[in-house]
């Protein structure tokens, strides 16, 4: 007999169904999903959900062939070669701690940016500290680029890697990284890309980019769900192994195994979020990444002349000059803290934003916006319209001028 | 731990000025709290609907209420508590109305 399990309070959602919520946090996920993302999670893992490739039955090797015809699909989105060295994991956060960890050690020298993310800060911070590992750290410029230029001359004899992020989760930058890995592969240099922001919206090539590693998320703009993410590793790069466990495979090993993939997954992978992040990728490749690309900068277009037009309001990042970028936009009402802004944003106007530090401290440091606890950043994905963003601007509008001594709308 | 001392009385404030101790927290103490950490000289009917809101929901549920049933409840926009309370209604109308700091929520 089954116990009586109560309610969850979780489902006891703030916002009523009938209230049309504005989403604009796309940077931290997308949301919502393509609707095909849910169906497939949910056909697939109730049709064959089973470990995938750990047993001779026909849905095992169904499900394992799944989970190979999504490496072979991610593996082409990467401009990869071999699907093995498209590894799953977590997401970006758990992919950067391997990549790093295992590539990176005592005696290094790594370059990286002010522009990371902590997915990157923290486990070079740790290498550092703890392994004496000689750091670099580049700076921006107003535009929220890095040169590559001086990226290039900081390599030493013994730098070992660049870890850097392709594009900016709080300014939006899309860095011109080719240059950069051309000049690594040159000198046998590793460069870890991380692709959290950029996969899905830019494209994402290791041979153009020069990358050696690519570690990427699916619930952003892949458009899966949460906890699947991964790396492609090219072709001669062996990453270190700091996990060890099960593979499903030759069991009798008494270490992990050194092959790819099984060299960088550990224990059963995460069937379900596959499945969905199978079904995102096709989605984006069948929308096409320029049309995706094109729809977000023409509405974060509408929201940059917006926002910049109202007094004010402060954009970070904002300098003219500079190359590609994505809708990501940071910026201020004088003031007031982003936090409080983001909860007039989400409670008088129901749009939902991210405030604060975004996990990328060292940007707002550079910015000058750490002291007043971060930012608020919209973040623009493809269900977004026109009316969102004409909605986001006139809610900000309206509460840089309550700042001013403005009249407002005092009663719901 | 700090004290502010208020028409005689000790009051055990955090380092923020929120106080230690809601059962100390009386009207004459919101008006006290209202004029030194908010610069409110004199506390409306608008005021008075929040705090009491805020108080209430403390006493009944021991944490403070999400903003949006403050707005709900009260009928003001955000925008409108905050030119009400500068600090907004976490920082300013919390600490006025006697609450602990809030972790989140409001």
């Amino acid at each position: 007999m089954m116990a009586d399990v109560p309610e969850s309070p979780f489902l006891n959602l703030a916002i009523p169904p009938h209230v049309k919520m504005i989403y604009l946090d796309h940077g931290a996920t997308s949301f919502p999903k393509p609707q095909e993302v849910y169906e497939l999670m949910d056909t697939f893992y109730r049709r064959a959900g089973v470990n995938p490739g750990r047993s001779g039955f026909d849905l095992c090797l169904e499900a394992g062939s799944f989970v190979d015809e999504t490496r072979r699909l991610l593996c082409a989105f990467f401009g990869g070669t071999d699907p093995n060295r498209l590894v799953f994991g977590h997401n970006s956060t758990d992919a950067l701690n391997l990549a790093i960890f295992g590539l990176i050690g005592k005696g290094d020298h790594v370059v990286t940016t002010h522009l990371e993310h902590n997915s990157c800060l923290r486990p070079i911070r740790t290498l550092q500290e703890d392994e004496g590992v000689e750091v670099d750290w580049v700076d921006f410029d107003d535009a929220g680029y890095v040169d590559p230029g001086e990226v290039v001359h900081r390599f030493k004899k013994n730098t070992r890697a660049v870890v850097m992020n392709h594009a900016s989760n709080v300014i939006g930058t899309v860095q011109d990284v080719a240059p950069i890995g051309n000049a690594c592969r040159e000198r046998g240099i590793h460069l870890v890309l991380d692709a959290s922001q950029s996969a899905g919206v830019v494209p994402v090539k290791m041979d153009d980019l020069g990358a050696d590693v690519v570690c990427f998320t699916g619930h952003k703009s892949l458009m899966g769900p949460m906890g699947v993410g991964g790396m492609y590793v090219r072709e001669g790069v062996e990453i270190r192994q700091t996990r060890a466990g099960g593979t499903g495979v030759e069991s009798a090993r008494r270490r992990h195994l050194e092959r790819y993939p099984y060299r960088m997954e550990y224990g059963t992978p995460n069937l379900p979020g596959i499945a969905g992040l199978n079904a995102g990728v096709k989605w984006v490749n069948r929308l096409g990444l320029g049309a995706i690309h094109a729809h977000e900068m023409a509405l974060w277009k509408t929201l940059r002349d917006g926002l910049s037009a109202i007094e004010g309001v402060t954009l970070h990042g904002q300098e003219p000059g500079g190359g590609e970028r994505i809708g990501v936009l940071s910026f201020n009402v004088d003031g007031l803290e982003a936090m409080d802004t983001g909860t007039m944003l989400d409670v008088d106007s129901n749009i939902a934003c991210r405030t604060g530090l975004h996990c990328a401290p060292m940007v707002h440091r550079h910015l000058g916006t750490d002291e007043i606890h971060g930012s608020v950043r919209f973040g623009i994905g493809p269900f977004n319209d026109r009316e969102h963003i004409e909605k986001a601007v006139s809610a900000v509008a309206e509460i840089a001028a309550s700042r001013r001594g403005g009249p407002v709308c005092t009663r719901v | 731990m700090p004290t502010v001392e208020y028409a005689g009385r000790s009051l055990q404030v955090n380092e923020q000025g929120f106080i230690v101790r809601p059962e100390e927290w009386d009207e004459d103490v919101a008006r006290f709290l209202a004029r030194t950490a908010e610069g409110i000289e004199e506390l409306t009917s608008d005021h008075w609907a929040i705090i009491r809101f805020i108080r209430e929901h403390y006493l009944a549920h021991r944490r403070a209420p999400m903003v949006r049933a403050v707005c709900r409840t009260t009928g003001l926009h955000l925008k409108r508590i905050y030119q009400l309370f500068p600090s907004g209604p976490a920082k300013g109308a919390c600490k006025v109305a006697g609450l602990p700091k809030p972790d989140g929520c409001v």
